[in-house]
């Protein structure tokens, strides 16, 4: 599968990264995937989703969904640029809210 | 936004817009035509020339068909001229004789001294009554001016709106260059037609015509061809385009119907935001065929998103 791969942001740049697991119940699909993507463009830092070795853009809608992530999956996070600590820890409370959805 | 307004319509209005279609001639009363008619409708005086007043609708078009004159016959001229007095005397807006019927003159006389308008027609009283029914609800319709141009792309009526300088005219322009029909530019007017659907058209003076920053005004037809114009349409789709940064959320993936109410009528709405290098007219023409697909019972979206719940359900589904 080809990465898509976004180039980190020049001047203290930061890597992070963190393990998700989906727990609503209708996984990733387009509505959670929207407000996941509103959520990371916030963000400077690129973000990557990458699920069972395959990786997206964590700033686009239709790569989200590619990745068909159902209920009970787990994904990696992974964010590189200044604010990418924030990044993560603001998407990760995404998936505890189970994106507003239950 | 500009509050709805009812219009005013005169007898002279309502005789102006639809003699040709109604068959009308004015016989007598021309003094009259400045007369407002106060409801859009069309009553048969029968009761009110058999001496009944307590409750006739005198704000109405009065119509005088085969029964009515039979009536007025067997009365005599002399008494059933006082009954037509009578009943003028009541503030009427006009009185139509159908079928062709010719009035005595003393009536012709008695309405120009009334200055009530006398019309006659050729059309058989049923028939006239029900178009000129349906014309007094048109000319009665509630009216509003939107601010936005209006597109008829393949079939389907677009409001474009937006601020001024937003680029609304240049996608326009760009929609007639692929071969859309212009409605209106800039201002369209908006009439509630028998209570659930929207006409949009433009005002008489600017018909056709557009401005341009830079161009000034163009004649639309004379530059694009007479397909390229026509003067109403019905409104099925708002456009709202917004500046990039104004737009406080746009939906991304087109699940949830947004809707925009004119007149009361709620109306499928898109919000697109502009930035430069954007083919907004194309972006439009998509939104529109979307749209058509959409009314014929297909939302991409709502589809797309079944599936893949579906498939996320069951992994070993085949693949999207």
């Amino acid at each position: 599968m080809t990465i898509f791969r976004q180039t980190p942001e020049s001047g203290g740049a930061q890597v992070a990264t963190k393990e998700v697991t989906v727990i609503n119940k209708l996984g990733i699909h387009a509505r959670p995937a929207a407000l996941f993507v509103k959520v990371a463009s916030k963000f400077d830092s690129s973000i990557i989703v990458e699920r069972e070795g395959e990786q997206i853009n964590g700033k686009s809608i239709m790569g989200l969904m590619m990745l068909a992530a159902g209920a009970g999956s787990q994904l990696k996070l992974i964010a590189e640029g200044r604010d990418a600590e924030d990044a993560v820890a603001e998407l990760e409370k995404l998936f505890q809210r189970k994106f507003d959805e239950e | 936004m500009a509050q709805p307004s009812i219009p005013t319509v005169t007898v002279e209005q309502f005789y102006l817009d639809n003699a040709e279609a109604l068959q009308l001639k004015l016989v007598a009363g021309g003094a009259g035509l400045a007369q407002r008619i106060h409801e859009g409708s069309v009553n048969r005086p029968g009761l009110a020339l058999a001496g009944f007043f307590d409750y006739f609708a005198f704000r109405r078009v009065q119509v005088i068909g085969g029964a009515e004159w039979r009536f007025l016959k067997s009365l005599g001229e002399a008494e059933g001229l006082r009954r037509v007095e009578q009943m003028l005397g009541r503030k009427i807006p006009c009185l139509a004789f159908s079928r062709n019927l010719n009035p005595w003159t003393a009536i012709e006389a008695a309405c120009d001294r009334a200055q009530v308008p006398l019309f006659k027609t050729k059309m058989v009283t049923m028939k006239f009554i029900n178009a000129a029914t349906i014309a007094l609800e048109n000319e009665f319709a509630p009216q509003i001016s939107e601010q936005g141009s209006m597109v008829d792309i393949l079939g389907v009526g677009v409001l474009i709106r937006g601020e001024s300088g937003v680029g609304k005219s240049e996608s326009v322009l760009a929609l007639l260059e692929r071969g859309y029909s212009l409605v209106s530019d800039d201002v369209t007017r908006i009439r509630l037609v028998s209570g659930r659907e929207l006409m949009g058209t433009s005002s008489e003076t600017t018909r056709y015509h557009m401005e341009i920053r830079g161009l000034g005004i163009i004649n639309v037809p004379a530059i694009f061809g007479v397909a390229s114009v026509r003067s109403e349409k019905r409104v099925d789709l708002v456009i709202t385009l917004k500046e990039w940064n104004q737009v406080a959320e746009v939906d991304r993936v087109g699940l949830e119907q947004q809707t925009y109410t004119i007149l009361g009528i709620a109306l499928p709405h898109i919000t697109i935001p502009i930035r430069p290098g954007r083919d907004l007219a194309r972006i439009i023409e998509v939104a529109t065929l979307d749209q058509k697909l959409k009314s014929l019972g297909h939302n991409a979206a709502r589809e797309f998103n079944e599936r893949l719940i579906q498939r996320m359900r069951n992994p070993s589904a085949p693949r999207l």
